[in-house]
Order: C-alpha cells, then sequence, then structure tokens
C-alpha cells in the first residue's frame, strides 16, 4: 500500500486556509474560522479516504505572520563567506533559538511543509502583491518542496489575478489554481487536484482515484436528494384528508393540513441539508428557508405564488390561498360507483376499500381535502433551488444560504407530471396520511421515475 | 452472546439484505433510531459500504429483535410450505383416484386425461397471461400485503413483509420466487398423482374406453395420436387405429391392449403435464439462484446516501498535530525621545490603485509608502537619526493587521514622541469589512495607540487638534 499524500495548506494569516479545508474534506466543522488574523495557531490534520484506503493527508497550519523579519533574519544566519541553498538555511533556522521563541509560529508551518509532500500556497486574491507575501513565498520555497498556488476569493469581483500571476511567474511558480473556498467553483476540486498532480506526478493515481471517486459521489448526491424531493412531492400529491363539510371544521383541517405540509418540507430541507453534509442548524436558524427573506412568506400565501410566476386561474386563486382544493366528488356517485365497479373488476381490495371510504364519506356529507396542484408546483421549484444552491455551497460558508430570485416554470404551463397524477388516486402512499402502509414498490417506483423527471428539470 | 453471533452466523445473504431493507423502511417512517454503537460496530467491521450497511441493520435488527422475528418468519414461512407441500401431494393423490376411478367401470380416457391435465393447464396458462399482461405483480402484491397485514401483529414485525417485497421486486426477483413456488408445488402435485398413478395401475385392472355421441370415430383417433405422438418418440406405446375404434365400442378385455392404453396415458401425463411443470420449475429456479447472488443495495437510495458520510467517512480527522505557541505580546516601550522635530506621515503597505500622499500642509514631511523590508529599514535608520515630534502612520485596513504589520507599527511609534494612527477609508463605491476594521481598533488598542479614520493632518501640522 502507497503512502498517503500529505500536503500542507500555507500561507498569509487571514487568507482562509482552515476555509480550504473545508471545503475540501467537505467538513463544516473542521478547524475554526473566525475574520480575525491567525485563528488558528496549531497544525492540525485531516485525512481524505476513498473506500477505507487513505489517499491524502492534509495540514492546515497557522499562517505566516512575519515573513519580512524572518527572511532578514534567515538572511543573517548565513555566516560570512559561506552560501547556504534553501533547505540548508532552513534547518539551520529551525535548530536557532528564534524558531521557538519569535518565530515560533513560523517554525511550526516550515516543520509541517518540510514533512509535506507538496504545499498549497493560498492566495487572498484581493491584495496586492506586497513585498511581505514575495518575502513569504521566499522563505516557503526555502523548503524545497512543491508549492502550487491557489488563490482564493476569487469570485469577490475586484480580485487582482493578472497581477499575482504576473509575480508568481517571476517566483518561478507558473501553474496556479482559482479556488474560492467560499463559492468553489463546480469544476475546482478537480483542477486543483490535476495541478497536484502535475506537480507530483508520482501520486498522479491517487490523487485521480480522488477525483473519480468524488465525482461518483457527486453524481450519487444529486440522485439521492431528487428522490428525497421526489419523495416529499409524492407525500404531498397522494395525500388527502376527509373532513366534516362543516366552515370551523374545514378550517381546522386545512390548518392542520398546513402545518403537515410544512413539517414534511423541513424534513425534506433537513435531510438535503445532511445529505450535503452541511449542519442541520445552518438551515434551522441562521440560513432557514422558511423564516428569513423570501422564504419567510407563507407557503400558501398568494403572493409567494405571484411572485414565482405561477399563474393562477381566478378559481384556482382561491383554492391556493387555502392551500388544498376542496374536492367535493361532484357527482360522486356515478363516477364513484363507476370506480368502484372497475376497482373491483380489477380485484383491488386495497383500491376498493379506499375508495369505499370515500364514498361513504361523500353520503355523510364529508368533504376531501387534497393538496393544491400549485403548491406542489411551488415545493418542487423551492426544493430545487434549494438543491442548486447547496450543490454549489462550500463547506466554509458562513454566510446564510441566499437562494436566487425564483423563475418557476416548472411545470406551469402544463399538467404536472405522471408519476404525481398517478399518486394523487393513491392516498396510501403518502407518509402524511394517517395509517398509511409502510413503503410499497409501487410508490418507490413513481418515487423514482419522478426523480429522472426532476433531473430533466434542474 | 455467542448464542446470538450462532444465529447471525447462520444466515443467509437474502436474510441480511431483508433486514437491512426492513430497517431502511423503518427509518424512512422518520423513526430516528439510536444507532451510535451500531455505527461504531459497522466502521469497525470494515468493508465496502455495502458491507457496513448490512452490518449496522444486522446490529439494530438484533438489538430491536426484527431479528427474532425473521426467525419466526422462517419458521412460519418453512411450516406453511410443508403444509404446502402436504395439500399438494394429497391433492396430486386424489387426482389420481379421480381420474382412475375404483376399477369397477372401464375408464374414459378423455375424461382421465382431462382431469389429470385439465386445471393444470388452465392454471399454467393464467399464470403465462398475468405475466405477460401487465406487470404481473399487483394481485400477487395485494395478497402478500393482506397475507403480512393477518400476520404482522407486533411493531417490529410490521416492516419485515413489505421489506422482502420490496427486495425481492427490485431484483425482479419476486416472480421468480412465485413461479418457482407455484411451478414447484404443481410438480409436487403432479408427481404425486403419477405415483399414484403407477401404483394404481399396477395393483388394480382398468379397461378404457372413450365416448362421444356428436363426434366421428376418425376424428378421436387421430387426436389420439396426435397427443401420443410426442411420448411414442420418448418410447411410451401408442395405439393403432384398430385398438382405438375397438375401444370405443366397450373395454378391451386383451391385457396388451390395457398395456397399451396404460403407457399412452402416462406417456401423454408425463410429457404435457409434469415436464412442463418440471422445466419451469428448473428454469425459475435459476432464475432465482442467479437473482440472488446479483442481490445488492440500492446504494443511490437517500436513506443509504445519508448512512455513507456515519459508515464510510471520506474525511478523518487527524487531530492537533502541533500545539499554538504562546508568543511574546507586543508592546511600545514608550520611552520619552529627548530630541524630537517635525511631522512625518508614513503609509504602510498600500496599493497602487490609491492616490498617495494627499496635500500636505507645510511642515509635514513625507515619508512615502512602507512596502519592502529595505524601504522599512531605511525608515527606521532615519527616523533614529531625526525622530519626528509627531508621527502619522497610514493603513489600509482591508489588510489583515498581522504581527509583522503591528511589530513595524510598533517599532515606528517607537521613534517617535508622539503617534497616531489612521485607518484610511475605503475608495469611493467601496465598502470596508466590518469584522476587519474591528481587528485592527483591537490591535491597535493593544499597543496604546491613538487611532482614528480621518486624517489628522491638523494635529500632524500644529501638535493639537
Amino acid at each position: 500500500m502507497t503512502k498517503a499524500l500529505r500536503l500542507a495548506v500555507v500561507g498569509h494569516t487571514n487568507v482562509g486556509k482552515t476555509s480550504l479545508l473545508r471545503t475540501l474534506l467537505r467538513d463544516v466543522d473542521f478547524g475554526e474560522v473566525s475574520h480575525r488574523a491567525s485563528t488558528t495557531r496549531h497544525v492540525e490534520g485531516a485525512r481524505l479516504s476513498v473506500d477505507g484506503v487513505a489517499l491524502l493527508e492534509l495540514y492546515d497550519t497557522p499562517g505566516l505572520e512575519d515573513a519580512i523579519a524572518l527572511l532578514d533574519y534567515m538572511e543573517r544566519l548565513e555566516r560570512p563567506g559561506e552560501r547556504l541553498d534553501g533547505p540548508a538555511r532552513t534547518s539551520r533556522f529551525l535548530e536557532s533559538s528564534e524558531a521557538r521563541q519569535r518565530f515560533e509560529q513560523e517554525a511550526k508551518v516550515l516543520r509541517q511543509l518540510l514533512h509535506s509532500d507538496a504545499g498549497l500556497y493560498l492566495i487572498d486574491a484581493r491584495e496586492p502583491v506586497l513585498a511581505k507575501y514575495k518575502d513569504e513565498l521566499a522563505v516557503l520555497s526555502g523548503c524545497g518542496k512543491p508549492l502550487l498556488p491557489v488563490l482564493n476569493f476569487v469570485s469577490a469581483g475586484h480580485e487582482k489575478e493578472q497581477a499575482w500571476r504576473d509575480a508568481l511567474a517571476r517566483l518561478g511558480l507558473h501553474a496556479l489554481v482559482c479556488f474560492d473556498t467560499v463559492v468553489p467553483p463546480q469544476d475546482g476540486e478537480r483542477r486543483l487536484y490535476e495541478s497536484l498532480a502535475l506537480l507530483l506526478e508520482k501520486s498522479r493515481p491517487s490523487l485521480q482515484r480522488l477525483i473519480d471517486d468524488h465525482a461518483a459521489q457527486a453524481e450519487a448526491r444529486l440522485q439521492s436528494a431528487r428522490q428525497l424531493i421526489a419523495e416529499l412531492l409524492i407525500d404531498c400529491a397522494a395525500c388527502r384528508q376527509q373532513v366534516v363539510a362543516e366552515p370551523a371544521a374545514e378550517r381546522a383541517a386545512i390548518e392542520q393540513l398546513h402545518q403537515a405540509v410544512r413539517q414534511r418540507e423541513q424534513r425534506c430541507v433537513e435531510s438535503l441539508l445532511r445529505l450535503y453534509a452541511f449542519r442541520k442548524d445552518d438551515a434551522l436558524t441562521t440560513s432557514l428557508p422558511l423564516l428569513d427573506g423570501r422564504w419567510s412568506d407563507d407557503l400558501f400565501n398568494p403572493e409567494t405564488l405571484r411572485q414565482l410566476g405561477i399563474k393562477l386561474g381566478g378559481g384556482m386563486a382561491a383554492g391556493a390561498a387555502t392551500g388544498a382544493g376542496v374536492d367535493l366528488l361532484v357527482g360522486g356517485l356515478s363516477l364513484g360507483a363507476a370506480t368502484l365497479l372497475g376497482a373491483l373488476a380489477g380485484g383491488g381490495v386495497q383500491t376498493a376499500r379506499s375508495y369505499g371510504k370515500r364514498l361513504l364519506g361523500k353520503f355523510k356529507g364529508q368533504h376531501e381535502l387534497s393538496i393544491d396542484d400549485n403548491i406542489l408546483r411551488l415545493l418542487a421549484v423551492r426544493q430545487l433551488q434549494l438543491l442548486q444552491a447547496l450543490g454549489q455551497r462550500g463547506h466554509a460558508a458562513m454566510h446564510k444560504l441566499q437562494l436566487p430570485a425564483a423563475e418557476a416554470s416548472l411545470w406551469s404551463d402544463s399538467k404536472l407530471p405522471a408519476a404525481l397524477r398517478k399518486s394523487r388516486a393513491h392516498p396510501e402512499w403518502s407518509a402524511l396520511n394517517p395509517r398509511s402502509p409502510a413503503s410499497s414498490p409501487e410508490r418507490q417506483a413513481q418515487i423514482a421515475a419522478l426523480a429522472e423527471k426532476l433531473r430533466g428539470e434542474s | 452472546m455467542s448464542s446470538s453471533t450462532k444465529t447471525t452466523a447462520l444466515l443467509r445473504p437474502l436474510d441480511r439484505f431483508w433486514l437491512c431493507e426492513a430497517i431502511r423502511l423503518r427509518e424512512a417512517r422518520g423513526e430516528p433510531l439510536e444507532d451510535r454503537a451500531a455505527n461504531r460496530l459497522a466502521r469497525a467491521s470494515g468493508g465496502d459500504l455495502q458491507q457496513r450497511i448490512l452490518q449496522r441493520a444486522l446490529s439494530l435488527a438484533e438489538r430491536d429483535g426484527q431479528l427474532a422475528a425473521l426467525q419466526h418468519y422462517r419458521h412460519g414461512a418453512g411450516l406453511a410450505l410443508l403444509l404446502l407441500a402436504l395439500l399438494a401431494l394429497l391433492s396430486g393423490a386424489g387426482l389420481a383416484f379421480a381420474a382412475l376411478g375404483d376399477g369397477v367401470r372401464p375408464v374414459n380416457v378423455f375424461w382421465a386425461l382431462g382431469s389429470l391435465l385439465g386445471l393444470n393447464l388452465l392454471m399454467l396458462a393464467l399464470t403465462g397471461a398475468s405475466l405477460l399482461l401487465g406487470d404481473g405483480n399487483g394481485l400477487l402484491t395485494r395478497l402478500w400485503r393482506w397475507l403480512s397485514d393477518l400476520l404482522a401483529r407486533d411493531v417490529q414485525a410490521a416492516q419485515l413483509a413489505p421489506a422482502l417485497m420490496l427486495l425481492l421486486q427490485r431484483q425482479r426477483l419476486n416472480r421468480w420466487v412465485f413461479l418457482l413456488l407455484s411451478n414447484g408445488l404443481w410438480l409436487l402435485a403432479l408427481l404425486s398423482a403419477l405415483a399414484m398413478l403407477l401404483l394404481l395401475m399396477s395393483t388394480r385392472r382398468y379397461g378404457f374406453v372413450w365416448e362421444t355421441t356428436l363426434l366421428g370415430s376418425n376424428s378421436f383417433i387421430g387426436l389420439i395420436q396426435a397427443l401420443g405422438a410426442l411420448p411414442a418418440l420418448l418410447g411410451f406405446s401408442q395405439p393403432d387405429a384398430q385398438m382405438i375404434r375397438a375401444s370405443g365400442e366397450l373395454a378391451l378385455n386383451d391385457p396388451a391392449a390395457r398395456q397399451v392404453w396404460a403407457s399412452w396415458l402416462l406417456g401423454v401425463f408425463i410429457i404435457f403435464g409434469v415436464l412442463p411443470r418440471l422445466l419451469l420449475a428448473v428454469f425459475s429456479l435459476w432464475a432465482c439462484r442467479r437473482g440472488l447472488k446479483r442481490l445488492a443495495l440500492d446504494l443511490s437510495l437517500p436513506d443509504y446516501q445519508l448512512l455513507r458520510h456515519e459508515l464510510l467517512p471520506d474525511s478523518e480527522y487527524l487531530g492537533i498535530v502541533s500545539a499554538a505557541p504562546e508568543l511574546p505580546s507586543l508592546l511600545p516601550s514608550g520611552h520619552s525621545l529627548e530630541q524630537s522635530d517635525g511631522a512625518l506621515l508614513v503609509a504602510i503597505e498600500l496599493d497602487d490603485q490609491r492616490q498617495w500622499p494627499p496635500a500636505l500642509p507645510k511642515g509635514v514631511a513625507d515619508a512615502g509608502n512602507l512596502d519592502t523590508r529595505e524601504q522599512r529599514q531605511h525608515l527606521l535608520d532615519q527616523l533614529s537619526r531625526f525622530p519626528p515630534a509627531r508621527l502619522l502612520i497610514a493603513c489600509d485596513p482591508r489588510r489583515s493587521p498581522d504581527r509583522g504589520s503591528l511589530a513595524l507599527i510598533a517599532e515606528l511609534a517607537r521613534s517617535a514622541t508622539a503617534t497616531r494612527i489612521w485607518l484610511l477609508p475605503a475608495a469611493p463605491g467601496e465598502a470596508l469589512d466590518a469584522d476587519r476594521l474591528a481587528d485592527w481598533h483591537l490591535a491597535l488598542k493593544q499597543l496604546q495607540l491613538p487611532f482614528a479614520e480621518s486624517a489628522c493632518l491638523n494635529w500632524l501640522e500644529t501638535g493639537h487638534d
């Protein structure tokens, strides 16, 4: 078994070294991140594995803070008439007493880099190329390890990428990777590892394995996420409740249904967050879709629907506002009887039983509550947007989840997907219905079909 | 513990997948399980994700009684199978009895054949049709659900029946299991009937006739010979036209003719009754075996993807390798300078987008923008020779207040009688990061240096605000 590749993440203080680790590890809890300079003062490591095989060890190091003074000191360590190369000078510095006093933090960085196969030199792209950064690079290159510069905060807009490229080229560093730790580019991780593979030819197979595994996992995550959304939609589409035809009882039932749908959506949001390895409270307290921003709009508020661009028919607006269309089973006798006959002829005892119950309800003067089409559209759009946002979010992101303004064109001018229409007739598929049996193969099949449909929409 | 490991070792792969699916269904219903111990065990057991998920499900099922429920299911299923087999044996024997009768009256060959093969062929056709039309699962699924509702009285076992259904359906195994079951039972019944036929024909004397009112005898001769053609290839005897015609009148007393008829009847029964069922049973057994071997978890299911993080973590924390150092803090040693004169403005690490220096009042010198080591050294040398009375240091708060910059500020401050820091405002249209500005304030407070966000040029010129 080959040894895992060791990488030290180095750079000036406060350029987001810990953030880079969080994003690469997909671990929101790694280390401590704050706006304050030199938050990390120790060396902390984590290991990336594929199928239990350790491939990459990443080490977070404290920032270099006083490179100008350090380089000055290192140069003074050279005795007159002596000419030391980089590694020799570095090791002499590490043996000196200042390496345990004034420059202890810098010494830690250099020791870690010496123990590593390569270093990722993280750069805040918003910063001008100052002399202290050049001195930092001079100190670091004294370790004799390959360095890969990584430009962070490139999405901030006013980056000085070209200036950095020129400056790095003058120092002999021609490979460069742009990787924003907060909004990582879609293929940023792949490009980072590929650039590393150019520097470390021997480690190419393990880096390639890492790239392949992460791509496969991203696809699997996406597929799972679509299934979670499909499950939510099927649960809501299949949900129906019998209610006595009295205004007070109806209002109570509708209110209850609202609550149930919102809780169900929240469950889906939480599952998505867990799937993408974000904190559960990332969404609950700070970036909860239902509470802040546009998401605080009530799910059943017609205004929200209008904003989302879902056209509402005059009569439908009322239904959307209440959140549930009241299906009165108009002319239910003939229609229901036919269905009953059909169901009986098909031999579906289950179907006959549920239809029978509904018919009985009709005779007893009960109404049937179900969830409106437009609510389903809205749920689908919201969850797909959340999914997209999660896919683009880095694990170092501290800000609230900002969702783009909704342009909901999802199924708005056509019928709902077949899977949803079908599940309307299967109350037993909904986990929202009381006494619904465990998941059935048919339900599972419809979820898979709907997830496939969602792949086309997103 | 030893007994439980024994029982888990006895589990077949199907049982492990079954338990896993049952646990998944329980969790999918939003029932959170206390799974830390199980996760730990699964992680320790190693293997790929599927193995770990199976291991986790096994420990959860063992703890919560699903394993025991599954054993009950298996016992129950075994018992039910035994009963069905017994029923098949009995009904097979009964079939043979009903076909041949008590031997007092001659046996009508078509009635006998019809009762031996009719129901069998009808059921075969029905099964075939239901598999070809539709998905072939509806009726079976409902039957199964009804059965499992009937059986699942306790909570632990409630998910087992649907879990098996889902599991089998995923590999399309359900239809093969159903085919194996039905064909196997029919095969058993037919074999029992065959044994009974042989027994009856060996110990009793039967005469064979055929009867018709409407049809002519020639069509019967053709039919009997057509049916017997295939068995005849395998060595069963075939009555000739004369014998058939003779049997149409009354049962022949000739023992040779009886033997020929009996052999014909057995041949047709074996070829058209037993053989198809045997082939189908063997084929579905093979398909079942193959499907069972290919049994795998659908790892794309969200429930399993959510477990991935727990069971097969991609990243693993290695801990703190080297602890945080104690760094000497920076404090300006505010010694008073005896001889100091003049006012000086100096900037630290400005970028080239800023207009620098600003218009300065008379008497204020500009020391430029400090960036490199040489510039710093040069200025410090100069200040030690000609210390200024008032020094204004301009900083861009977009830089981070790192130790190097603060040390430089402290050193500069030491070489002037009074020092102030000017935190430059942001360029028009931009805003400063409030957090970073607060960091600057904190750091400068620790250095005990006064700071302001506006230019104190007045102070610099005159010495008072």
